[in-house]
């Protein structure tokens, strides 16, 4: 339990660096990748519910830090968003094939950003909805969608996702 | 096949967290302290790890963005090409209007840049979000004396005003950002109105308050009028006027301004350390 929680310290550690440091700056049209809110979906995939709505909480929540938007609301949505993949995940094969793991994944992320836009227009929070959230939409997707490979490979090494075997819920990468 | 698996409690987990989150929402809304305190306790925490890799990272964005940008570089070098033959035709026509400025800051008493204390930050990221592409981050807080609401400059006048300033680090939030209004007065005249950012890469606009017989015309320029509770000080360049939408049903003139700070590939900007009366 505790080596677990340090695993995933960490992987959301080094994902938060490289969303601010690297990431910022390799933007395709103007937009990044949504690497905290891919750690909640993958952490949903190898941890579950449980796990993926803890992750998320704690990889929002210092997203957050960093961002004008009021502190929880990154958390509020990546928790969601890494509860219900896990989930989802629960009824998936453990052969489910990478394309669809993947494919899966960037439907998610596209969810996660309508939330994240949703909840802040509801407590009116400007500049959410704009004139490009169409294309934040669909390249933010593709984009994190891209980087969900080696996302989940981390994931599943802070999970430690082998040991869930013993469990029924075996989502070794393979 | 595989067995699904019930999590016992999962529903409790996310009742709980989904609590703690519109909790914190609502507290951070309301501007309670200890929750801003949280927030600035976090990034220290990270700040050393952000440090060390911005060193290995900065020219990783640097190659990219040359890459990603080559042909629009081009296109810049050739519309400032044009722009500089335009420009020096445009100084021997208008060489007054500096004579005309100074004039008119001394008729009205403006302060100049030295009549306040500066602090020069260098400019250590751009926005960090999908979603608010109006920020800039520097590497100086409250320890130089900087608070929140001060004018930022850059090049060519002023870019923004500081928000939620950290111990060694501020944001900057642009004046491009559509939430930001300023008031502002068109120099040569005693015209005010009010500027509201349009967007990133769009010109600003003003669109109530300059009457349609006012002298204010493409090239006019606008600088921060420091009236009332205005939270910037008066005279500082904001834009120049782009393009003059008459508005005949209502007797006014739209404005279409572009920002005469330099807001792009920054790497230093000066904290005007400013605060209206009744702030300090």
């Amino acid at each position: 339990m505790v080596v677990a929680a340090i695993k995933n310290g960490i992987a959301i550690l080094v994902l938060l660096v490289l969303q601010l440091e690297l990431f910022s700056s390799l933007r395709f049209f103007g937009v990044m990748p949504e690497l905290l809110l891919a750690a909640a979906i993958a952490a949903g995939w190898y941890g579950g519910p449980i796990g993926g709505a803890v992750v998320g909480f704690s990889s929002g929540l210092f997203y957050d830090l960093y961002l004008a938007t009021p502190l929880g609301l990154n958390a509020l949505t990546y928790a969601i968003v890494g509860y219900l993949l896990g989930q989802i995940a629960t009824f998936l094969s453990d052969e489910a094939e990478w394309i669809i793991r993947i494919t899966i994944s960037v439907v998610a992320v596209t969810i996660g950003l309508l939330l994240f836009v949703t909840f802040g227009e509801l407590i009116a929070e400007p500049n959410l909805y704009n004139r490009s959230f169409g294309k934040i939409l669909v390249v933010a997707s593709l984009y994190t969608g891209l980087l969900m490979v080696p996302i989940h490979y981390m994931m599943a090494w802070a999970f430690d996702a082998t040991r869930l075997f013993s469990s029924g819920f075996d989502r070794r990468l393979r | 096949m595989a067995v699904p698996r019930r999590y016992s409690g999962s529903r409790f987990t996310l009742a709980i967290l989904v609590l703690t989150s519109v909790t914190l929402i609502s507290l951070d809304a309301r501007g309670y302290a200890p929750v801003d305190n949280l927030k600035k306790a976090g990034i220290i925490i990270v700040q050393p790890f952000r440090s060390l890799t911005r060193t290995v990272f900065d020219p990783v964005g640097d190659a990219w963005e040359s890459l990603t940008n080559g042909d629009e570089l081009e296109r810049e070098n050739a519309l400032l090409r044009t722009q500089l033959d335009e420009l020096l035709d445009y100084r021997i026509a208008n060489e007054g209007a500096v004579n005309d400025l100074a004039a008119l800051r001394t008729q009205l008493d403006l302060q100049g840049l030295g009549g306040h204390d500066t602090v020069v930050a260098e400019v250590t990221a751009g926005s960090v979000s999908n979603f608010d592409p109006y920020v800039l981050e520097i590497n100086k807080g409250t320890q130089s004396g900087i608070r929140e609401g001060m004018p930022v400059i850059s090049t060519g006048g002023l870019i923004g005003r500081i928000e939620n300033p950290g111990l060694r680090d501020s944001r900057v939030r642009l004046v491009t950002d559509p939430t930001v209004n300023i008031g502002v007065l068109a120099i040569g005249t005693k015209e005010i109105g009010i500027l509201t950012g349009n967007g990133v890469d769009q010109p600003m606009r003003v669109v109530d308050g300059i009457p349609i017989s006012a002298a204010v015309e493409v090239g006019s320029i606008l600088v921060t009028s420091g009236l009332d509770r205005s939270p910037y000080p008066e005279g500082f360049a904001v834009g120049s006027v782009v393009e003059v939408i008459p508005d005949e049903v209502n007797l006014e003139k739209e404005l279409l301004v572009e920002p005469t700070g330099e807001m792009n590939n920054l790497d230093f900007v000066t904290v005007i350390l400013y605060q209206p009366p009744g702030m300090d």
